[in-house]
């Protein structure tokens, strides 16, 4: 599967780098109360849940390793998620660049996903990533705006 | 009243009142006390290291009674038996790998068996299988059939270096030579998808261990119960007599029931023995798409050369075979494939090469025409665009090219699948093609109706082909009949029944010989208690090999009961006759004995007897035919097609078919309905979807279509009888007929209705939105 796309923060490129890379961030922009920790520089694990068609909540031990950083211009992250309801893993770039006083946004991965997620959620297996990721990059967003508004830097 | 005889009676099934009022015995029903029940972990990588796993917490959480990987099965772990070897044909290679019970290194398909978990219900042991901790190591997965042969893939089995598992060339004539005089060369690629056999019943197996008996009891939802016995004796260390198998009530079978042996087959018995308890596994839908045999990838390059009036000259074909990640079934299904290809044909050149390759999808073996349909669809499709480009119509060309009703037998000069020469025993093709053709009006419809409906901007079309299916095979099966004191006849016999008839078909064949009822008499099929010799339910021999060795034992009682009977009534053997359930003398219908009487004449208290008797009014009997004999047939379709939604609908469906002399017509005519709403799922609906990385996509009867009772026509069915020279009923089997030459027939004729489009069809299964594509693409449009 792969997921393509770009997205505009109406922030500076370093704010948005660090949003990205913020494992609090990323639990509460990802489905299904995430809990995700920074273990090491490059490395975060966690556990997602999420529904597609027939499942309803699907658990997934989630680890992602960061490579090939370029601070605060590209990194790729490898992704590896397994549950009992099947896995998800591959490999995801993301690429910032200055648009006026936002940040452009452009991600790309490619994922393999198995076991009865892919077997039984095929069909929904699109629409539902798009949702997703709408929805992620939407609490993104938000809390970017929240941390220029003077919250957390 | 004296019976007639029973032979080709539409005699109402005995076994339905059984199966309809719900008393029918299903694996499912068999509860036992104290019975255990099992989950199976699976893989959910197609291609994998098995690098770690981990069942420690699995094996504390509550009701979990056991929960077993391959390294806590010893020495019992090894992989399957080889069920069927490569035929001898010279150059042949062939490389065997078979299935394991659970993954010991390496995951080589979806859905394989990690972990068996064993606990006080279902319910319990599917929770503890979150709890098993599996690491793997991905590995790419081998997914095209191309591309598995390519330097530098994946190996799916790396002892072999490559994933060619088998290639066979088989050859007559000199096609290369007659190439050069053809009027017309014919290529194509032909592709041909994956299928599941969808079963009504999923598979079980149920095991009860018995220690004061030192008796193993095993239920299971195969087509094989006796070799099952055996080879689980083996396995177990334990002797034959002290393992029963009975396959019970099947809901279907077609095929992949008779693979041995599943993992689940080997693992439920011993778990069984190991914790003293019986232990029950059902296989459930979804495990059912990746843990049952399946069938059908092929790939076909093809040619067919022809001179200038429709005469074959030859056939070149080479072709690729998806056999999954094991082979434990040989190559059954593509040398079906290549015998099959050359159908009721005279075809003087033949050149057929394929390789099997293996592919990190789930295990290959026969499905319901067992690689027979590809065959047919090469061949009938070749012969349809022969026919185009000579002008000649699609009904002649095929008239032009029958083997002749006088030229049985007939060897077609390969080796078939019984490692016997493919020499077809009897025929009448032209006949069944007249029949068809009269009966679906061809004529008519082509001439008059076609070119009305054309004009009114409809898309009908018609299809007409042949086919020919090579039937029970041997080695042998057995039966005894015995003559009961109540006069029952009870018929035991080794082969598993999955809906057949058998219970009906049977009794007929031995109430014709015993002149009883045909309701006196009862069958058991399945129960090693009742019957071990003999081999399976497979290759459409259960009426042929099954049905002549009850006819055989029937004949041996029959004996017995005239001698005992003239000695009774002191008349003389020939002048004894059997109807009603009784013996007497002829033209004196009051001197006579009833069958019972006789049986327990036959088996005197005190007393003696002459030196040399045996007791009883029983008898075994055993038949094993010299080869597989050939049935065929000719299928013809009407339909018409909504060219913008791609909707395909069947108006009529006629089958013309000759099994030989026909025991009982409603279960031929049940059979071919049948397997004709098989043929139709396979042609237009039912397609196993993987992406590249083995994982299938559809593994739910959500996604993956199976045709409706509105899908599937009545089937307008004619019989010819050329009877069979090679079993003393001359009758020839029927299981697979429906299913083979559907998808050969279905694609002639939506690409007759699509005529003009510029649609050609060379793959099967289609889709309404695959031929929505074709339709979009021979417009110049894109897809």
């Amino acid at each position: 599967m792969i997921v393509e796309g770009v997205h505009l923060f109406p922030g500076p490129r370093e704010v948005v780098w660090n949003l990205l890379l913020d494992p609090d961030v990323l639990a509460k922009t990802m489905p299904g109360s995430a809990k995700i920790t920074r273990n090491g520089p490059d490395r975060y694990e966690g556990t997602m849940a999420m529904g597609i068609g027939p499942i309803s909540a699907a658990t997934f031990d989630v680890s992602i390793v960061i490579t090939d950083q370029l601070v605060p211009e590209r990194y790729t992250m490898q992704i590896d998620g397994r549950g009992g309801f099947g896995f998800t893993r591959g490999l995801a770039t993301i690429s910032l660049a200055d648009e006026g006083v936002s940040t452009r946004m452009h991600y790309q991965a490619d994922l393999q996903v198995g076991g009865k997620i892919a077997a039984v959620g095929q069909r929904l297996l699109d629409s539902v990533s798009k949702l997703l990721l709408r929805q992620g990059l939407e609490a993104m967003t938000r809390e970017l705006e929240r941390r220029l508004a003077g919250g957390a830097a | 009243m004296k019976h007639a005889s029973y032979m080709g009676q539409r005699v109402l099934r005995l076994e339905d009142a059984k199966l309809l009022t719900g008393r029918a015995l299903f694996i499912d029903d068999v509860e036992l006390p104290g019975m255990l029940e099992v989950a199976f972990l699976r893989s959910d990588d197609a291609h994998g290291i098995l690098r770690r796993i981990d069942v420690t917490a699995a094996r504390s959480r509550p009701g979990v009674v056991a929960v077993y990987t391959a390294a806590d099965l010893g020495d019992y772990w090894r992989p399957g038996p080889l069920l069927v070897p490569p035929p001898p044909v010279p150059g042949l290679i062939f490389n065997a790998a078979t299935q394991v019970p659970l993954v010991r290194d390496k995951i080589r398909h979806c859905g394989e068996a990690l972990a068996m978990v064993v606990a006080e219900s279902r319910y319990l042991a599917e929770d503890a299988l979150e709890h098993v901790v599996v690491e793997v190591d991905p590995l790419p997965a081998v997914a095209g059939l191309e591309a598995a042969l390519l330097p530098g893939a994946p190996l799916v089995h790396d002892q072999f270096g490559s994933n060619l598992a088998a290639q066979v060339r088989q050859q007559k004539g000199d096609y290369a030579a007659v190439r050069g005089s053809a009027a017309r060369v014919i290529a194509r690629r032909f592709h041909y998808d994956r299928g599941a056999s969808a079963a009504i019943e999923n598979r079980g197996v149920v095991a009860a261990w018995d220690g004061r008996a030192g008796e193993l009891t095993v239920w299971d939802t195969t087509q094989a119960p006796i070799p099952i016995r055996n080879g689980l004796a083996a396995m177990l260390g334990l002797g034959e007599s002290q393992v029963r198998v009975i396959a019970p009530f099947i809901g279907g079978g077609f095929g992949p029931k008779i693979m041995m042996f599943y993992p689940e087959e080997v693992l439920v018995p011993w778990a069984a023995r190991q914790l003293g308890r019986p232990v029950k596994w059902i296989e459930d839908r979804r495990e059912n798409f990746y843990a049952t045999t399946q069938e059908r990838s092929q790939i076909h390059d093809a040619e067919l050369a022809v001179a200038a009036d429709g005469r074959i000259l030859g056939v070149k074909d080479v072709f690729l075979h998806d056999t999954g990640a094991y082979d434990p079934y040989g190559l059954t299904v593509p040398i079906n494939s290549q015998c099959t290809l050359l159908g009721p044909y005279l075809v003087p050149h033949y050149d057929s090469e394929f390789k099997a390759v293996f592919t990190n999808r789930p295990i290959v073996t026969p499905v319901r025409g067992a690689g027979r349909q590809h065959g047919v669809f090469v061949m009938e499709r070749l012969l349809d665009l022969a026919a185009r480009e000579l002008g000649i119509d699609r009904v002649e060309i095929r008239r032009r090219n029958y083997i002749p009703a006088d030229a049985f037998p007939y060897d077609h000069e390969i080796l078939f699948q019984d490692f016997r020469p493919l020499v077809y025993d009897s025929g009448n093709y032209p006949a069944a093609l007249e029949k068809a053709v009269e009966l679906i009006g061809y004529a008519d419809f082509v001439e008059q109706e076609q070119p009305r409906l054309r004009a009114e901007g409809r898309h009908v079309g018609i299809g007409v082909v042949s086919y020919i299916e090579g039937t029970g095979i041997g080695p042998y099966e057995g039966a005894r009949v015995t003559v009961e004191p109540s006069g029952l006849v009870r018929v035991a016999t080794g082969v598993g029944t999955q809906g057949q008839g058998h219970f009906t078909t049977f009794a007929q064949l031995v109430a014709e010989q015993l002149g009883v009822d045909v309701s006196q008499v009862q069958v058991s099929t399945g129960d090693t208690r009742d019957f071990n010799w003999g081999t399976g339910t497979f290759a459409s021999r259960g009426a042929v090999v099954a049905g002549s060795a009850c006819h055989a034992a029937a004949l041996k009682v029959r004996a017995k009961i005239l001698a005992l009977a003239a000695g009774l009534l002191g008349c003389a053997k020939a002048e004894v006759e059997l109807f009603d359930g009784r013996a007497s003398v002829r033209g004196a219908p009051d001197r006579g004995l009833t069958l019972g009487e006789l049986a327990r004449k036959a088996n005197p208290l005190r007393g003696a007897v002459t030196p040399g008797t045996e007791p009883g009014l029983e008898a075994t009997a055993y038949f094993g035919p010299d080869r597989g004999n050939a049935a065929s047939g000719v299928h013809a379709i009407r339909v018409e097609v909504d060219p913008e939604t791609a909707e395909v609908k069947i108006s009529r469906y006629v089958v013309v078919h000759d099994c030989g002399r026909v025991i009982n017509p409603m279960v031929v005519e049940a059979q071919v309905q049948g397997g004709v709403a098989h043929g139709i799922g396979n042609a237009f609906y039912e397609q196993l979807s993987f992406d590249d990385n083995g994982q299938l996509m559809n593994a739910s009867f959500m996604d993956y279509l199976l045709p409706t009772a509105l899908d599937v026509p009545t089937v307008e069915l004619a019989h010819i009888e050329t009877p069979s020279p090679l079993n003393p009923l001359g009758v020839k089997g029927v299981g697979e007929a429906g299913a083979i030459p559907t998808g050969a027939a279905f694609a002639q004729a939506v690409e007759d209705a699509l005529h003009g489009t510029g649609v050609e069809i060379t793959e099967i299964p289609l889709s309404p939105s695959r031929l929505h594509a074709l339709i979009a693409q021979a417009r110049g449009g894109t897809s």
